[in-house]
């Protein structure tokens, strides 16, 4: 039974309440303690990530440790990882033996991601992404590494297929940054998109450190008709490079007719940032806040309580990764061994931004975590019915 | 065809002024003090949020935000050297400097990190969106401005350095500190002068590329790298090399993005820098080192 289904119109708190006194396992007194360890970047270009995940973390406890699960309280301990490959080892390796960890969270950027997997796999210590992309990252099996947002295959297909049939669109330029998940993202778009008969005109990949777009916007202009741009970069970037493809003319923001395409890289508030640039950019989030089931307006409501503000995507996932820990401890996990037993047999899980079950690879199947959106005119979105 | 290379022409000549703001101040410390600021970063970076909080959260015009942003950058120089710098300069020790550089890098960044959050900021002008169009070349009123203003800065510091008796001065410690001590320059007074010019810069610097990069508290890092690129490729500590390279590696990341990729930016022109290292280690300009600044 999962946490979420059992009580899913009241918040965590009160289904952890609900199972603690119904649920199969004889509830001990709240005294024992699940270590969660949280490699989030925390500095650097990519710290948006941390600061906006620890949020949904932070709201998740409250809900949680409020009664316990199982007798278990949660107890996260922070690392700041920055979304790079080094860093992310150091605080991986210093989480392990210091605070030796019975479940790690994290990282969000794929290169980081990739290099704790197998930090986290010799110490045997499970894993549980909720936002990286990369293929690479469950494809090969990894037994100690979960995800459970969609990978780049399987959001690029749904893009890039949707973009063909549902957009009509036939020319794309591909515009990423230079990671793994920036050219995997990519790679699968155009080999999605040239399958069903579409044409990639330009495939730009850029590094981090690239500040002005207008020279690469240039170069879409002079292309001729593009229908689609599919992007995948942080925000920082994404921002600057919609706003000189609209100064461009290229995208409908500034008058063009080709429209940008985008996975949940960005997080929320992009397109009031981004102003007029954006009008017309479609893009996949993670959590769609229309969302009306019971779980996703407690949450909201909760959020906005808590932090005087509406929740992000990169909150709703980090909400959802200690959610579905909880939910693996109420079944009767303890430590690291029977977590990630408990995690390998979720099924249906019901989290915030949708639901869970994984494959033989720890890799979420379940597609109703893709939300498509459309940015109109006054920069609200339009849930898009795609999926 | 002619119109994209034009085009790129225009960007690169953009983004080469927002260059040639930052490593200028570089040059002119490296200059007089044959020392590498590796806080100059950080001073754009403030520079930047000077500028935006400024308009966004005050009401305060852009042009009001440049002249904080360099007011705000010229008195942090003014601390800094006066705090930190100066009284390790007379330890004697060329390293303690340095290192301090890399300590007040790594504070203010992140300070800054605390007070501003680590979620980037959108910086816009009343001239971000306005663009003008002649023929088929763009241009918003922004980066017109950034090219307007950094050619403005750039012709009063070359008139400073060149014509004014304190710009003299600076000229005359560059080449020799101990001579020009003999004439009755005060060459401490000197630094304290350079280092409040470089820092205004680069907090002006700031404020003119806080619309454009991507800001946070690690927006100066993401220049900061290329700025030292320029100053080395244009001469370490000279000015004239400094302007003609960073137009120059503006101009190549604009033509290598339109022909080859954007990827292959840092290459070509790290590449460029290997190549001036090997071949003209004294950089475009300077045939000796003694004639910089």
């Amino acid at each position: 039974m999962g946490i979420m289904r059992s009580g899913a119109s009241a918040t965590l708190a009160a289904c952890a309440a609900a199972l603690a006194i119904g649920g199969a396992n004889p509830a001990p007194a709240a005294d024992n303690i699940i270590k969660i360890g949280a490699l989030l970047p925390m500095s650097g270009p990519g710290s948006y990530f941390g600061a906006q995940d620890k949020q949904g973390i932070e709201l998740a406890l409250d809900d949680i440790n409020r009664t316990g699960v199982n007798g278990y309280k949660l107890e996260v301990q922070y690392e700041d990882s920055a979304c790079s490959p080094l860093p992310a080892t150091q605080a991986a390796k210093r989480l392990i033996e210091q605070y030796k960890p019975d479940v790690v969270i994290g990282e969000e950027c794929s290169d980081a991601t990739l290099a704790i997997m197998p930090v986290m796999a010799q110490s045997k210590v499970p894993l549980l992404n909720a936002g990286s992309s990369s293929i690479k990252i469950t494809d090969p099996g990894n037994p100690w590494t979960f995800r459970i947002m969609p990978n780049e295959v399987m959001q690029g297909v749904d893009i890039a297929t949707n973009a063909y049939k549902r957009l009509d669109a036939r020319s794309a330029v591909l515009l990423y940054e230079n990671t793994n998940a920036g050219i995997g993202n990519a790679k699968v778009f155009n080999e999605t998109f040239t399958s069903l008969g579409g044409k990639i005109l330009a495939d730009i990949g850029f590094g981090r450190d690239v500040n002005d777009f207008t020279a690469i916007a240039t170069r879409i202009a002079g292309l001729g008709k593009v229908d689609v741009i599919p992007t995948y970069t942080l925000e920082g970037q994404g921002l600057k490079i919609t706003q000189a493809l609209a100064q461009a003319g290229v995208t409908k923001g500034g008058g063009g007719q080709a429209i940008q395409l985008g996975t949940i890289w960005l997080p929320f508030g992009f397109e009031q940032k981004a102003g007029k640039a954006a009008l017309g950019y479609i893009r996949i989030v993670q959590f769609d806040p229309t969302d009306e089931r019971g779980n996703v307006r407690n949450f909201i409501t909760a959020f906005k309580m808590k932090f005087n503000q509406g929740p992000t995507h990169l909150n709703a996932h980090a909400y959802d990764q200690i959610g579905l820990i909880a939910d693996v401890v109420h079944r009767g996990a303890k430590d690291a061994q029977s977590i990630r037993d408990g995690l390998a047999a979720t099924k249906s899980f019901s989290g915030v931004t949708g639901s869970v079950e994984f494959d033989g690879k720890n890799q979420n199947v379940k597609m109703d975590t893709i939300h498509y959106m459309e940015t109109l005119d006054d920069l609200s979105w339009k849930a898009l019915p795609w999926n | 065809m002619l119109t994209v290379v034009l085009q790129q022409a225009m960007n690169g000549l953009v983004v080469g002024s927002l260059y040639v703001l930052v490593a200028l101040g570089l040059t002119l410390i490296y200059g007089i003090l044959v020392q590498i600021n590796f806080a100059h970063a950080d001073v754009v970076t403030l520079g930047a949020f000077a500028a935006y909080f400024l308009m966004h959260r005050f009401g305060g015009g852009y042009i009001a935000a440049i002249v904080l942003a360099f007011v705000v950058g010229g008195a942090l120089g003014w601390l800094t050297n006066a705090a930190i710098f100066s009284p390790l300069r007379e330890r004697g020790n060329e390293l303690l400097p340095l290192i301090a550089t890399i300590g007040l890098s790594v504070t203010l960044e992140n300070a800054m990190l605390a007070a501003f959050g680590p979620i980037p900021y959108a910086f816009d002008t009343p001239y971000s969106n306005d663009v003008l169009r002649l023929g088929g070349i763009f241009i918003t009123v922004q980066n017109l401005l950034i090219v307007a203003v950094s050619a403005g800065a750039i012709g009063l510091l070359y008139a400073f350095l060149k014509f004014t008796f304190m710009g003299k001065a600076l000229r005359a410690v560059s080449q020799d500190r101990e001579t020009a001590g003999l004439v009755g320059i005060n060459p401490n007074q000197l630094i304290m002068v350079t280092f409040v010019i470089a820092s205004a810069l680069a907090g002006m610097g700031g404020a003119m590329l806080g619309p454009v990069l991507v800001l946070t508290p690690f927006a100066g890092t993401s220049v900061i790298l290329k700025a030292f690129a320029i100053v080395i490729i244009g001469g370490f500590g000279n000015v004239e090399g400094t302007i003609i390279a960073g137009l120059i590696i503006g101009l190549i990341e604009s033509y290598t993005t339109q022909f080859l990729n954007p990827g292959w930016i840092d290459i070509v022109v790290f590449a460029i820098l290997l190549a001036m290292l090997a071949l003209r280690p004294t950089g475009l300009v300077a045939e000796r080192r003694e004639e910089n600044v």
